[in-house]
């Protein structure tokens, strides 16, 4: 008799949690493709391969959620990739930085894209999709534009030293590469964040509602810009990781972390209206992305299948979102009587 | 007061942006305008654009977005060529079974958006990357090659694919018949107060006896068949289909309707804005060919020109919404309207 | 008054004609502004323009701004070539039918058509009046030739965009390449938004090499899938030889140090020189090339030539 309640509460209480049904997702797709792929998939191969796909696309991933959470969308991340790489390229290539310096230039360059993002989105009324789409033309253009200008040429072949490849480029067990350690140092600190510096009740406050959010003496401008600055950051650091892992930044590389990011975030149960979602459902939504875009490789099923799965994806974690809510407030209300 | 009434229209920041945007390349690029007004290449690009530009226009106004668009497109090509190309069925088929495609996402994006509370951004896209996958799948499952040609008969040529002088493709005509429709719709049927409403307040317009679950289905089947129907003009006019491209448009598209004058809000919004919105990104982008302007630079001039567009759009509303707060006959017009 | 200043305005109009006229206006159509390549071809082309402008000529240098509606847009410049009154086009017929019915039409308007690059098939269909270039499938026998005849048995060709004829075309040529010297290929093509995801584009390979230890070499389309090559080697210490079509200074270096084995190069500088100069000359000095087609490619870069590429890379010609 006392069990029964406690399980009904734990169901209810998962069920009612945003990440419930991504969980759920993941645990199909892991499932399938383990089937499907075998021991390489199920083995450090698989591991690696999702987990590395995931610590580069989760990165932004965790960022742009913040903001979709606090109801914004942030589409520059796509054109601040090649932008930080090419910036640490240029400036440790042509103008002999070191490397400390050229990455921090790198990072820098997010930093203030992210602020002209926070800017406008705060200052206007514009919605923050046309903003950012504005940004990430105008920074795709002063990108190709002033390598040229600089280099020559859209590619930049970049040696870094030791510590720079060891802290950001290296590969830990010959397949796992660091960049999955900052994505966990990521998660920890937006986790920390949203759930449990009070930081976390401002974003949620503003995505639920900004005029009250306004009201309630949130300093709702200063919030945009810093979480704006927050997913500049993180596309640059993507950035700085790529031309350091692979030693070569392009002008083209970036554009698909824009739909990825927001698809791993959706997939993870956050609501693009704002107010409601979890960093770990973000985690979860990342993973299932990525098992689904590398699983594809190890199961041998044509790779364009991964796209219809994706989409199909997308779209039941999105019309459950509303459902598992339902299902929970049914579940306690029958509970109750 | 006659400035008052220029700035409440939607297109006023449109048509400024348009002068700016020349005005730049000809003080800027010594750009001959002559060679400018007389090149096919931007009213083309127009053409394919503003075909699309158009129906997601009207979902814009109505508060909401199609992005699916940019898998439609190849998606349309796709399976006119697989139909009539791979299969040898007639072209009418061929055709007809493109724009049923599009009639069927359309009503897939529809039923999703009206029976869930989900923007449809995300709705989109979603059936944005499922459409890409089938469309890939099935071109290699059905014609074992990802890229299938096929050869219309003169007269689909000519009605769907036709170079007109040249130069000009015929989807240009098909460009102005779609405005004067959808100009219709929007400024004259009663439907478009029906739009205009449905993007100023949901509730309070299915509460005014607006069918607005239907009306939204119908837009999306619009914009994602419109979408099909460039894609079969260009697999008419260049005799193949390929599945790749296609993406660029979900930005040029969004690009342009909302230099255009359109609130991605909802309820503010012409089909004159859309039109002109649609040729500033076609000149912004073909015209720096006619400029001294490094190439490079064209990305960085559309981001300029979009935020500066929407500034100006923005503060013309707030122009016009102050100098209508003065008049309080006309207020509750401008209020339902926003 | 009215009078003298249509007359100026006519005297004005008939000067700019003439001028046009004498000026013998080229016009160089490329493909993105984007790609790397094209910047080999670009200096090419500004090599050539010296010539040209010496001899009282002028080159105008087009490009699309990507590839995403690449046969439309490659339309759209020929037509605005056309109508800018060039008196010639040097272009590559990437999307032939998309190109062959504007191209026809330039020519019949009296443009003289110069092809490079791409397109060797159908040379006669538009009239060119010579070729300079590789061509995909030469090149692909090329590459898959190199890779069996330095021991491979089994080579992935990776496609980073399905559906892309050319790129077909350039495994197609491996494929039959390879078979002529006893070694089997698998076509290996990644989701379009993998493209340019060199992580992704990695943990693919990884699982084509863990799934079947048989694959010795690697092929890739796209620069950067050699960057993902040696990734994927990196993790998995598969023994691989790695190749790649066309190279970037980052692809050389690898050459050098061993991890990438080759890329295949058709020699953009000459393409873009050669074209462009060939096509002046042939207006302004009635010159013909007694050779036709002229192959700039393909051109295997390894550790044996890695170094002179090397020098010329750092000039922009390489």
């Amino acid at each position: 008799m006392t069990t029964k309640p406690t399980a009904g509460i734990t169901l209810r209480h998962l069920a009612s949690r945003p990440e419930a049904g991504s969980f759920v997702g993941m645990i199909a797709v892991y499932v399938f493709f383990a089937l499907m792929g075998g021991a390489n998939f199920i083995g450090a191969p698989g591991i690696s391969s999702v987990l590395n796909m995931s610590s580069e696309v989760g990165i932004i991933a965790l960022s742009v959620g913040l903001l979709m959470i606090a109801g914004q969308l942030d589409m520059s991340v796509g054109s601040v990739v090649p932008a930080s790489s090419l910036t640490v390229s240029l400036l440790a290539v042509d103008f002999g930085v070191p490397d400390i310096l050229a990455i921090l230039g790198g990072l820098a360059v997010g930093l203030a894209i992210g602020f002209v993002n926070g800017v406008l989105v705060s200052r206007t009324r514009i919605p923050s999709l046309i903003i950012t789409i504005g940004t990430m033309f105008g920074v795709m253009g002063l990108t190709l534009g002033l390598t040229i200008l600089i280099h020559g040429s859209t590619g930049v072949f970049l040696v870094p030293g030791d510590a720079a490849k060891a802290v950001f480029g290296q590969l830990i067990r010959n397949m796992f590469q660091v960049s999955i350690l900052w994505w966990a140092v990521f998660v920890a600190v937006i986790y920390g964040l949203l759930h449990v510096s009070p930081l976390g009740n401002w974003i949620f406050a503003l995505g639920g509602d900004k005029e009250s959010a306004r009201n309630a003496g949130i300093p709702t401008g200063k919030l945009t810009i810093g979480l704006y600055m927050l997913s500049g950051f993180s596309a640059a650091f993507v950035g700085v990781s790529q031309v350091m892992t692979f030693n070569a930044a392009q002008v083209a590389a970036g554009q698909t972390f824009i739909f990825n990011s927001i698809m791993c975030v959706v997939i993870g149960g956050v609501l693009l209206t704002g107010g409601a979602g979890s960093v770990l459902g973000i985690v979860l939504g990342t993973l299932t992305f990525c098992i689904v875009n590398q699983g594809i490789f190890f199961s041998g099923l044509d790779p364009n299948y991964g796209s219809i799965i994706i989409g199909a994806l997308l779209l039941i974690a999105v019309m459950t979102n509303d459902k598992f809510r339902a299902m929970a407030l049914a579940l306690s209300a029958g509970r109750r009587s | 007061m006659n400035v008052s009434i220029l700035t409440r229209r939607p297109e006023i920041g449109s048509i400024l942006s348009l002068i700016a945007v020349i005005v730049f390349y000809v003080v800027f690029g010594g750009v001959n305008l002559g060679k400018l007004a007389g090149a096919a290449s931007w009213v083309n690009l127009a053409a394919n654009l503003g075909i699309v530009a158009l129906p997601v226009g009207l979902l814009m106004i109505a508060g909401e977005i199609d992005i699916s668009i940019g898998a439609m497109i190849p998606a349309g090509s796709m399976t006119v060529a697989i139909l009539s190309g791979h299969f040898g069925l007639p072209i009418g088929v061929g055709i007809a079974g493109a724009l049923a495609l599009g009639l069927l996402v359309g009503l897939v994006n529809g039923l999703i958006a009206t029976r869930t509370t989900v923007p449809t951004l995300i709705i989109t896209l979603g059936t944005l990357m499922a459409v890409q996958g089938i469309i890939l799948s099935s071109a290699m499952l059905l014609a074992g090659n990802a890229s299938v040609s096929l050869t219309p008969p003169d007269w689909a040529k000519t009605v769907f694919g036709m170079l007109i002088a040249g130069k000009y493709q015929v989807i240009i005509c098909w460009w102005a018949g779609f405005a004067a429709v959808f100009y219709w719709v929007l400024h004259v049927s009663p439907l478009g107060n029906w739009i205009y409403a449905m993007g100023g307040d949901q509730t309070s317009a299915r509460n005014a006896g607006i069918p607005t679950a239907r009306l939204k289905i119908a837009l999306f089947m619009l914009s994602s068949t419109a979408a099909a129907f460039v894609g079969i003009c260009g697999a008419i006019q260049f005799n193949s289909a390929q599945v790749s491209g296609g993406m660029g448009y979900i930005f040029n598209t969004i690009v342009s309707v909302v230099v255009g004058g359109v609130l991605l809000t909802g309820g503010f919004g012409s089909v004159l804005g859309i039109l002109v919105g649609t040729v500033t990104f076609a000149i912004v982008s073909q015209g720096i060919y006619f400029t001294q302007i490094e190439r490079n630079w064209s990305n960085l001039i559309i981001g300029v020109t979009l935020l500066l567009a929407v500034g100006m759009n923005e503060s013309f509303r707030n122009f016009a919404m102050r100098s209508v707060r003065k008049k309080p006959r006309v207020r509750k017009e401008i209020a339902a309207g926003r | 008054m009215k009078l003298s200043l249509k007359a100026l305005a006519t005297a004005t109009g008939l000067s700019l004609l003439s001028g046009a006229a004498m000026a013998q206006e080229i016009v160089v159509i490329a493909g993105s502004v984007e790609d790397a390549f094209m910047d080999k071809i670009k200096k090419g082309v500004d090599d050539a323009t010296t010539m040209v402008t010496a001899n009282g000529g002028t080159v105008q240098f087009l490009r699309t701004q990507n590839y995403e509606n690449f046969g439309p847009d490659l339309v759209t410049l020929i037509n605005q070539a056309v109508a800018q009154g060039a008196k010639g086009i040097a272009i590559p017929v990437w999307v032939p039918d998309a190109q062959i019915p504007a191209l026809k039409a330039a020519r019949d308007a009296g443009v003289v058509i110069m092809q490079y690059n791409s397109g060797l098939p159908v040379m006669k269909d538009i009239g060119a009046i010579n070729y300079f270039g590789s061509d995909e499938y030469a090149a692909g026998v090329g590459g898959g030739k190199y890779l069996a005849e330095h021991g491979a048995k089994h080579i992935v060709c990776h496609i980073q965009v399905p559906g892309a004829i050319n790129l077909t075309e350039r495994c197609k040529g491996v494929t039959d390449g390879a078979k002529e010297a006893g070694a089997t290929v698998t076509v290996l093509e990644t989701p379009p938004n993998l493209d340019g995801d060199v992580t992704g584009t990695a943990e693919a390979f990884k699982a084509a090499l863990i799934g079947d230890p048989s694959i010795d070499a690697l092929v890739s389309c796209a620069d950067f899938g050699a960057a993902a090559a040696v990734n994927a080697v990196e993790q998995t210490g598969a023994k691989l030889q790695i190749g790649a079509f066309d190279f970037s200074p980052a692809s050389l270096d690898r050459i050098k140090a061993g991890t990438q084995t080759m890329a295949i190069d058709q020699q953009p500088y000459l393409q873009g020189f050669l074209a462009t100069s060939m096509l002046f000359a042939h207006l302004k000095f009635g010159t013909n090339i007694s050779t036709n087609p002229v192959l700039t490619g393909p051109a295997i870069i390894d550790a044996a030539n890695v170094d002179a590429v090397v020098a010329g890379a750092a000039l922009g010609a390489r």
